[in-house]
């Protein structure tokens, strides 16, 4: 049989906007946090059977995006899109993407990133799994098929934590859980030219555009702007050996490594 | 440029650009100065398919078009030329001529292994006493019984010390001139096959560009690529696909040039200001970045016209005169615009500015392009 796998993924802004934000092929690449959530669906796949299909909420655009996932090995694309979709928050990206998991069900495992890179919410996979009212576990390393279920492993701030999770059921991946394949050129090829996406819109999802878009939104971003942040460079005195301890130090204490 | 790219010509740089900067950027440097062959990425790089960019799929290969295949190639090069020579030397004048001429049988044979870059190809013509004058060949390939004894003294072989199946062009009748001219399939460990000492080469130093050397080796009959005598066609229609390659690979030592010369520019500060602020500067800035997009355009060009079976002969060498021309210029210019740390290691554009020098003289030297453009324009 197989597991029937399905990795939500977001086509993210590339550069930083200047006030409004426009999507192209160009100015989006894949979520970098969702290219662990895709490598982990499709591991699971090569070694138990199955079917891996990415689902992605956005413009037009996104379809690039979903076309790089087949690249990778993805077997089906489905992108949600439709203008009334404009303007969502995390809130009603996940009503829209609970709606579109609830088509594609029976599934036995729905994926994400932890986050996006352009937005950084965090938000969309855990609010989806409410949702639908399914288990799901966050920032997870490993995963090896149990009996029953899934076993899940998550490591956060120093403690090692298992679970078992039964069919079906979520999961977020920590961005580096995993080392995400690169695009072989036979692939980006049979994507490309031979990969059909699916298109649903509202009316296929039998959503209220009450839900979704700038009125379905609680948040709202009032406006947007580039952010000027000054850099400072800064030489540490000592051996060699001093200045590494040092530079340990600071590292450490601004959170960035340890 | 990229409005005439389709989205999957977008992929392809992207995911090109990512590996090449990821697994070649932090060794570009070691593998020029040692001039030694990174063969763990050239695996990777074979399991992602370029090594077999057009070559069908039906034969492993990734069964992609021209103007993929320059993207590759220009994105690879863009980081290490000694390594997008190795490849697209490898794709268009080693592969390529067996996909073209070859049988079924010799296709099955040679092209799968190659296309998965798990075998090295190698386009042996060069002799001490031929290159430009192509009917100046030497090598020998004698028929007697059920094979050709062939004698060969190879020299300037791209790939030659990595090379598994070399296409050898040597005379199968030695009084038919330009006609008698044939090329025959030798495999590396053949007996008699000999790979000579690696240059010591000015740039392009990662590539281990080699002599080789048959001595009495009998190759069996069914290695003979073609017919007898097809040799100088089997090599020009070749030539006339690789130049595509090396316009790319100009362009690609080309970006990697401007790339520095501007991000050096914007922050080395000369008189209170970047030196990007000044007019002499900003000159050769806007030269370079003309001369790059104007290669990279003809290198499309031609491209694009080779995937619609329109004739590419004189585009192709306009494409690879002009581009190879371009990048010495704009290699130049990124060296002047870093002053005297232009000319130092420390900075990647001296390794470059060898890269690009090459690009002018192999595959047809920019005098014989003038000629072939010049027939070309001349006919029409």
């Amino acid at each position: 049989m197989g597991l029937k796998i399905i990795v939500c993924i977001k086509s993210v802004i590339v550069n930083p906007a200047n006030q409004s934000v426009v999507r192209t092929s160009d100015s989006c690449e894949l979520n970098p946090f969702d290219r662990p959530a895709l490598e982990q669906a499709l591991r699971m796949k090569e070694a138990m059977g199955g079917t891996v299909t990415a689902l992605s909420m956005g413009p037009e655009s996104s379809a690039f995006t979903l076309h790089e996932a087949m690249a990778m090995g993805v077997d089906h694309g489905v992108l949600v899109s439709d203008p009334a979709l404009v303007g969502s928050d995390t809130l009603a990206t996940s009503t829209v993407l609970a709606a579109a998991l609830k088509r594609l069900e029976p599934f036995d495992l729905a994926f994400f990133g932890t986050r996006s890179a352009d937005s950084d919410t965090g938000h969309v996979g855990p609010q989806t799994a409410v949702l639908l009212d399914l288990p799901m576990v966050t920032w997870a390393h490993s995963i090896e098929s149990s009996e029953t279920g899934l076993l899940v492993e998550r490591r956060i701030d120093g403690f090692l934590e298992r679970y078992e999770l039964p069919f079906p059921s979520m999961l977020t991946f920590h961005p580096n859980s995993v080392e995400p394949r690169d695009l072989g050129l036979s692939g980006i090829n049979g994507a490309f030219e031979e990969g059909e996406i699916q298109r649903w819109g509202l009316s296929d999802l039998d959503l209220s555009p009450s839900v979704v878009g700038e009125k379905g939104s609680p948040t709202r971003v009032l406006s947007l702007s580039r952010a000027h942040s000054t850099k400072k460079c800064e030489f540490l005195d000592g051996t060699a050996e001093e200045q590494v301890e040092e530079l340990l130090r600071r590292l450490l204490d601004s959170g960035l490594i340890g | 440029m990229d409005t005439f790219l389709t989205d999957k010509n977008r992929a392809v740089r992207r995911s090109v650009r990512a590996f090449c900067e990821r697994e070649l950027g932090p060794i570009a440097k070691e593998i020029d100065q040692e001039a030694s062959f990174p063969w763990e990425v050239v695996e990777k790089m074979g399991k992602l398919g370029y090594f077999g960019i057009q070559v069908p799929k039906t034969l492993g290969g990734a069964g992609m078009d021209s103007v993929s295949y320059i993207i590759v190639i220009e994105e690879i090069s863009r980081v290490c030329a000694g390594l997008g020579l190795c490849v697209t030397v490898h794709n268009s004048v080693g592969v390529y001529p067996l996909l073209a001429f070859g049988s079924e049988e010799q296709k099955k044979k040679w092209v799968p292994p190659l296309a998965r870059g798990e075998k090295i190809g190698a386009f042996c013509f060069t002799e001490p006493n031929a290159g430009s004058d192509t009917a100046g060949i030497e090598a020998t390939a004698i028929r007697n019984g059920n094979h050709y004894l062939v004698n060969a003294n190879k020299v300037f072989v791209t790939n030659g010390g990595v090379a598994d199946v070399c296409l050898i062009f040597a005379r199968t009748d030695p009084n038919a001139g330009r006609k008698g001219i044939s090329v025959i399939v030798a495999e590396r460990g053949t007996p008699g096959f000999v790979v000579g000492d690696l240059e010591d080469l000015c740039g392009v130093r990662s590539n281990p560009v080699s002599s080789i050397r048959l001595y009495d080796s009998q190759l069996p009959l069914e290695n003979l690529l073609g017919k007898e005598g097809m040799g100088l066609r089997i090599g020009l229609t070749a030539l006339d696909a690789g130049r595509i390659g090396i316009a790319a690979q100009a362009v690609g030592i080309a970006q990697a040039a401007l790339e520095e010369g501007v991000r050096y520019a914007k922050q080395r500060r000369q008189f209170g200001a970047p030196i990007a602020k000044h007019q002499a500067v900003t000159m050769m800035i806007a030269d370079m970045a003309t001369q790059v997009e104007a290669a990279r355009l003809l290198t499309f060009r031609s491209a694009v016209l080779r995937d619609q079976g329109k004739p590419f002969t004189k585009e192709s060498a306009m494409a690879k005169l002009y581009a190879s021309e371009a990048s010495s210029k704009v290699t130049d210019m990124a060296v002047q615009i870093h002053g005297g740390y232009g000319y130092s290691k420390a900075y990647p554009v001296e390794r470059y500015y060898r890269d690009a020098r090459v690009t002018r003289i192999y595959e047809g030297t920019s005098e014989v392009h003038h000629l072939v453009i010049a027939r070309g324009v001349l006919e029409e």
